[in-house]
């Protein structure tokens, strides 16, 4: 009898050491995008999110949003005082500043864990732009160029041929001028030809990026320590933008006000027929006013060109926060979210293209698409803001300076020299 | 009962007293600590561990001058037509009008809206392509062509504190309207049986009695218009060039923009500064009540 109560007690002990073994631990991570405030966005995260946790189910993710202009504020806060979110994404020209605050993780260890050519999937420029000292602290996210976006229904109504988009920056202020009509008869101007961002936001840089460099000026000399824009060409590129709208009134008024969504409800609403955008454009701009069938009426060209096809790149990155936890459950979010399945699905859902090869490069989803595949052709001819933690200062100077130019306190010119003196100020510190 | 631990009455109130005191330094004395030894830090890394620089720099910033002297604009503007439109206001509803309580409410309504929500509103409103005001000063023939006015250097500034009188009068009515019912009612029967006419009583009854009143209405409408910041933020971001930035749009736009969290806390000091000096009169009167 006593034999038998001993092997009970045993097996009783055996099988609850096996039937009540502890779960693996659930790690929680804190997951913030901006994008989580964008509809289509959101549900197209919150459906990657799903399939992440089914695939690890032991790693939560929670998610929250933050405003597009307040991103950086948030993400400098919470990791100054420690508490950033696990992995978070922002521009790329932010990271300089997260970078020389320490507020981002180096990624080498894990990148190396991976195995040698985990990063050949991605283009070189991007991933050249993720290096703090030499070593990966962010992963590349969306890799698009700006092209310009133009409503092919204005084009036939103004009697422009919607399949020959303007080539060279001429051509653009020719189509332009034409585009810009009283359409109800009362005498007055009601439509545009060209909208643009003439705020102060980060957008207004991958605006005018195509003006400045297909002129063949830049904004810094190439070793990024003096303002280059004292050169002739930087001026006329300067100029011949102020001039669209002070000489050539191309562009509706109230420019200095107008922001990227601003521009975006413009060329909805049919004020304006042509703007410079991105992979986001048709289905924000089809989100504003379903009725213009964005989808359909909007076409998209090349940006024009003065003495070179150039224009600017608009990436984005993810982060790591150095406070994290448990980095390598937020690695594995990092991993998936910039994985090829999951870059395609944003893309499909979100029009975005990639900074990895073999999704912009290749993907037929990609290629066949009517928008993507111009965005996709210019990639060779982006060109991306120079990377330096002075760089929101300096864009603030220069939108500061061109504002004045744009509304008559000052003439391009004074305008101009004034920015290049502040810049080099700025450098000098 | 007992606790082991035994306090003479005549210190209880230290006791009573603590609790306040260390959630002051915490959510106050903290953050300013902070700011103020930031802004005597060096921007440089490997530079001097404590300097002035950033302070020197400020006066030659030829961005900051012309915010400081926009912010002393926007606020006198701000506050002066704060005051005569609040003290309008508050004595049209402190008379016995049918329905003062829904009136009242309707009065308060700009200042309960945030304001951020009041500059996009008032963004789309100023907007020159759809915008309601330059819709309806076109449609009774006031304009010929739409006004920029947030575009227009000469209107920009002016453009935002016609929105901050909208927003910020309620704040000033509520603390006059306060005063004015204060004011007994027997001392404007006897001016009115003396002979004095309405606008004598108002300024001989009326404005005397409400002088405490419109100094704190001053000194509080001055510190809040002073940190103005989400107004400015949606409807200009400071622009067209600098002519609407102000101190505190300035300040953020150093510290969260170009993480110059040295320089910013430098001028985060100045405004603190400048603040308290705005404040001394109504800390003065406060102590001298009491």
């Amino acid at each position: 009898m006593k034999k038998i109560g001993i092997i009970g007690i045993c097996t009783v002990v055996v099988l609850a050491l096996f039937c009540f073994q502890p779960a693996a631990a659930e790690v929680t991570l804190r997951f913030s995008d901006w994008h989580l405030t964008e509809d289509v966005w959101n549900k197209s995260l919150n459906e990657g999110m799903a399939i992440f946790h089914k695939r690890y189910p032991n790693i939560k993710v929670t998610l929250e949003p933050v405003s597009y202009g307040e991103k950086e504020t948030k993400y400098t806060v919470e990791s100054a005082a420690g508490r950033a979110p696990d992995v978070f994404h922002v521009h790329a020209f932010s990271l300089p500043m997260f970078f020389g605050k320490g507020f981002a993780k180096d990624l080498t260890p894990f990148i190396e864990k991976e195995g040698p050519g985990f990063l050949d999937a991605w283009y070189p420029l991007p991933l050249k732009l993720m290096k703090h000292n030499g070593k990966i602290h962010a992963m590349p996210g969306d890799y698009m160029t700006m092209v310009l976006f133009y409503n092919t229904e204005m084009f036939k109504a103004a009697g422009l041929d919607p399949n020959k988009p303007p080539k060279t920056w001429d051509e653009f202020l020719t189509y332009a001028k034409k585009l810009t009509r009283d359409t109800n008869g009362d005498g007055k101007v009601d439509q545009w030809g060209f909208g643009t961002l003439g705020a102060k936001s980060p957008g207004f840089s991958l605006r005018f990026g195509p003006f400045i460099w297909s002129f063949g000026a830049d904004y810094l000399t190439p070793d990024m320590k003096r303002s280059a824009l004292d050169s002739a060409k930087a001026k006329e590129a300067f100029a011949f933008f102020v001039e669209l709208y002070t000489k050539h009134k191309v562009v509706p008024p109230g420019l200095t006000a107008m922001g990227a969504q601003d521009v975006r409800t413009q060329l909805a609403q049919k004020k304006v027929a042509m703007i410079l955008g991105s992979g986001w454009t048709p289905p924000i701009v089809n989100k504003i006013n379903p009725d213009l069938k964005a989808f359909e009426v909007l076409k998209a060209a090349p940006a024009p060109m003065k003495r070179k096809q150039a224009t600017a790149i608009w990436l984005s990155s993810w982060v790591m926060s150095p406070n994290t936890k448990h980095p390598n459950e937020a690695w594995e979010l990092m991993k998936f979210i910039t994985s090829k399945e999951i870059e395609l699905k944003w893309f499909v859902d979100n029009r975005v293209t990639s900074s990895r090869k073999d999704v912009s490069g290749v993907a037929p989803e990609i290629l066949n698409d009517k928008f993507a595949s111009v965005l996709a052709s210019q990639l060779p001819y982006g060109k991306v803001e120079p990377q330096i933690k002075q760089w929101p200062e300096i864009m603030d100077t220069f939108t500061t300076s061109l504002q004045e130019a744009v509304v008559g306190m000052k003439t391009p010119e004074k305008a101009l020299a004034e920015a290049h003196e502040r810049i080099n100020a700025i450098l000098a510190r | 009962m007992d606790f082991g631990i035994r306090i003479k009455d005549r210190h209880m109130w230290a006791l009573f007293v603590l609790p306040g005191v260390l959630l002051l330094v915490l959510v106050l004395g903290f953050p300013a600590i902070t700011s103020l030894s930031y802004s005597i830090k060096p921007e440089k890394a490997g530079a001097a561990s404590y300097t002035l620089s950033n302070y020197a720099n400020l006066l030659k910033d030829p961005f900051f001058s012309k915010t400081f002297w926009n912010t002393a604009v926007f606020v006198f503007l701000s506050v002066a037509s704060h005051i005569i439109l609040g003290l309008a206001v508050a004595v049209v509803l402190n008379r016995a009008l049918p329905a003062r309580p829904l009136f009242r409410l309707i009065a308060l309504l700009p200042w309960v809206v945030p304001d951020v929500v009041v500059g996009i509103i008032w963004k789309w409103m100023y907007d020159p392509i759809y915008g309601a005001l330059n819709d309806v000063l076109l449609k009774i023939g006031f304009i010929s062509t739409p006004v920029e006015w947030l575009s227009n250097p000469k209107l920009a500034l002016f453009s935002v504190i016609l929105v901050n009188l909208w927003r910020g009068f309620p704040f000033v009515m509520l603390i006059l309207l306060a005063g004015l019912q204060a004011i007994p009612r027997h001392l404007y029967e006897a001016a009115a049986i003396d002979g004095a006419t309405k606008i004598q009583s108002f300024f001989h009854i009326t404005i005397p009695g409400l002088k405490k009143m419109i100094v704190v209405a001053l000194a509080l409408d001055i510190v809040w218009e002073v940190r103005r910041f989400g107004l400015i933020q949606a409807m200009t971001k400071g622009g067209p060039g600098v002519l609407t930035e102000v101190l505190s749009t300035y300040t953020y736009k150093q510290y969260f923009q170009f993480f110059r969290f040295e320089y910013a806390s430098a001028i985060a000091v100045v405004m603190t500064v400048v603040l308290l000096l705005v404040s001394l009169p109504y800390i003065w009167m406060i102590s001298q009540e009491e």
